[in-house]
């Protein structure tokens, strides 16, 4: 559709400009209402805006905001000058307040390159006015479900609303998510077989187990986690596809990563060795090369990035390493990956858990169910030998763990999120992991602090 | 003891599985039967204590209404004979007359007077607070549809929180001898162990006993206490 420059677009894009220098002024966040305001006035304003000759965009269930993280920082490291929305919401009124603020006041883009997260709940308010040049489809899981319900509604969304013209850049190891947008020009990005890859699922979900063409039980040359890895219909054509770019070796020793794409091989350091920051990692080296980036310039900058702290974090103290990861509240196949991550880490571990709903305790309660969806099982392990569970879901989170057949004596479960870490044992423990949620970042840096002063305490008991 | 799950690998979206991990744990000696789309329902041929049916998708619901179309009288007699069936989400909607879909209109088993109305565009995301006899049962639902119709002579549970089969009742899913049907997604048994004790009952388990019930009641005291404190039940 062609939108034109309305005298109503004007005054919502003078309004949200406005709006966004006096939250300035007073120094409040400028990230997600101006745009809100520019959308009431005219909510067709991001068609009527102009947006730059490129638009990266970034969406799927896990790994949104790492791989746009990524793209950014090489991106700026490499001296390109684009627009973001790194600190703003990744839904439409987050994504017009972007856009406003790289745009002139008669609505012109003053960057050719724009990056934009963008929320897949959100895909019938930002596609119909904006076409992503590539897309990046990270992969698609059960999440939220009062938000995104299930896959099949929120494939459904992206595949009424993702531009034809749109270049997707799918997870072909992930079946769902490699058949949105069927009629658009595609690059897949996967990972060859594994040495952990298994014959069958060891989540306790599999978001598709039926092929939707014929009915018949979907199956596997291998499982990665969860509906990830190599699946196929034994009765029809349904099947993952082939990945144009492909890791061929994944050398974990050396934390490097052998990626070809036709018979050029090229190889990366790796920033993360958690699988779906490595999944996030080759779409990030697959959209970069379309902007021409060359390994060298790609690689150099993956040198420099480390995961944001607020994701992932390990600190060596004194004797302990001491490893903060996000495990999303109500997305159990983030917790169950972080759950896994942890349970592969070598060493003896303690894990203090808060999971919980601290922001909606404050209204109300979270829906407790995903706990059901988490493979809380992953944490029954010989060597976690301590759980600390703790928060306003520390009842739910407790019977979870029991249900996983954890034994009583290893599990600690209080409300106080200090209170019950104090309770930390370290006798034969090599690492603490924390486990927290994306709203609990004040109270993760308290937990942690609350562990250091532990350690002190034991380490001087012990001489 | 034999239970019957019907469809696991489509009713199972909204953590429904809880349901089922709860009754092993709480029944280790009862045969659990996975019955998969291409298969000739248990409870059509056998006997089953408990019939269980999880939320699905709406491309779901449409498969399993023509799978389960052939067997409608079946389950009509089962329901007269009292055979013991607990759907939770939109599996109900299953045994409606129809759902409509903007446009659409699917027609379903006709079991019961019913019809439910779909609006993806808006999912509804609420607490529940009511009584079923005279257990309270809390629980959450999250639901595109609503199902319309006179459930006054067959209900699950009364509401003191929430809504029931939509907005303008106060009359929480259908009930007809041992068929519960309720909107409540999720896991239900875990959250409501005192239902749980009465589905374990008229399952005839006699002296029923819970797995973990002392934790399992706790957890429920806090919530009950919690949920009687929201003025506001949506989420």
């Amino acid at each position: 559709m062609n939108y034109k420059k309305t005298l109503k677009f004007y005054v919502a894009l003078w309004i949200a400009k406005l709006s966004s220098f006096a939250l300035k002024i007073l120094k409040r966040n400028a990230t997600y209402f101006p745009g809100k305001v520019a959308l009431s006035i005219c909510p067709d304003f991001m068609g009527r805006l102009d947006k730059p000759k490129t638009i990266i965009g970034v969406t799927g269930t896990n790994g949104k905001t790492t791989t746009c993280n990524m793209i950014n920082d090489i991106l700026s490291q490499n001296g390109f000058d684009f627009i973001n929305n790194k600190y703003g919401s990744n839904i439409d009124g987050g994504i017009a307040t972007t856009l406003i603020s790289g745009s002139t006041i008669t609505g012109k883009a003053k960057k050719d390159l724009a990056v934009l997260e963008i929320d897949e709940r959100s895909a019938n308010k930002v596609y119909p006015y904006l076409t992503p040049t590539y897309l990046i489809c990270t992969n698609l899981f059960r999440d939220s479900l009062m938000r995104n319900a299930h896959t099949e509604f929120i494939a459904s969304i992206l595949n009424k609303y993702i531009p034809k013209e749109t270049i997707m850049i799918e997870n072909a190891d992930d079946i769902i998510c490699s058949h949105v947008a069927e009629g658009n020009k595609k690059i897949y990005f996967g990972i060859d077989r594994l040495e952990t890859d298994t014959e069958d699922c060891k989540n306790i979900t599999r978001d598709i187990r039926v092929c939707p063409k014929c009915l018949s039980p979907i199956k596997y040359e291998y499982v990665r986690y969860h509906h990830i890895g190599k699946a196929y219909c034994p009765n029809c054509d349904y099947k993952c596809p082939d990945p144009d770019y492909h890791v061929t070796k994944l050398d974990l020793k050396n934390m490097q990563m052998t990626v070809k794409f036709k018979d050029e091989e090229e190889v990366y350091d790796l920033v993360n060795d958690n699988i779906i920051n490595i999944y996030n990692m080759l779409a990030v080296i697959i959209v970069l090369k379309q902007l021409k980036l060359t390994q060298k310039q790609i690689n150099d900058s993956f040198a420099k990035l480390k995961i944001v702290e607020t994701r992932y974090s390990e600190e060596n103290y004194k004797d302990y390493k001491i490893v903060t990861q996000l495990a999303k509240g109500m997305n159990p196949i983030a917790c169950s990956i972080a759950f896994n991550y942890t349970k592969n880490e070598k060493g003896n571990k303690a894990v203090i858990i808060i999971l919980d709903d601290l922001h909606e305790d404050a209204k109300g309660m979270e829906n407790t169910s995903w706990h059901y969806d988490t493979d809380y099982e992953f944490l029954n392990d010989e060597s976690i030998k301590q759980i600390i569970i703790a928060g306003p879901r520390y009842l739910d989170s407790y019977i979870r763990c029991l249900m996983a057949d954890i034994p009583e004596e290893k599990l600690i479960h209080k409300k106080d999120l200090i209170e019950a870490t104090s309770e930390l044992k370290l006798d034969g423990i090599d690492k603490v992991f924390i486990l927290h949620d994306l709203y609990s970042i004040e109270e993760t840096k308290q937990i942690k602090q609350k562990v250091k002063e532990i350690i002190d305490k034991y380490t001087v008991e012990q001489k | 003891m034999k239970i019957e799950i019907l469809y696991p690998e489509f009713c199972n979206i909204n953590s429904d599985m809880g349901n089922i991990k709860y009754l092993k744990k709480c029944l280790p000696e009862a045969e659990f039967i996975e019955t998969s789309i291409n298969d000739v329902p248990a409870f059509i041929e056998e006997e089953i204590s408990l019939v269980y049916m999880g939320t699905l998708s709406e491309s779901a619901q449409e498969i399993v209404i023509q799978r389960l179309k052939p067997y409608k009288e079946k389950i009509e007699g089962a329901i007269e004979k009292n055979q013991l069936f607990l759907f939770t989400g939109n599996s109900v909607e299953v045994l409606g007359k129809y759902i409509e879909d903007e446009n659409r209109k699917i027609e379903a088993l006709g079991i019961f007077d019913v019809y439910a109305k779909r609006d993806m565009l808006h999912r509804h995301n609420s607490y529940f607070l009511g009584k079923y006899e005279d257990i309270e049962i809390l629980g959450f639902k999250s639901q595109f549809t609503m199902l319309y119709g006179d459930n006054s002579n067959g209900y699950f549970a009364t509401v003191d929180l929430g809504i029931g089969i939509n907005e303008n009742s106060k009359l929480e899913g259908i009930r007809k001898n041992n068929f519960i049907g309720t909107y409540i997604i999720g896991p239900i048994l875990i959250l409501n162990p005192l239902f749980t004790k009465k589905m374990l009952s008229l399952m005839g388990v006699k002296e029923p006993k819970l797995a973990f019930e002392k934790d399992v009641l706790e957890s429920y005291e806090v919530k009950l206490k919690k949920f009687k404190t929201f003025t506001n039940f949506q989420m």
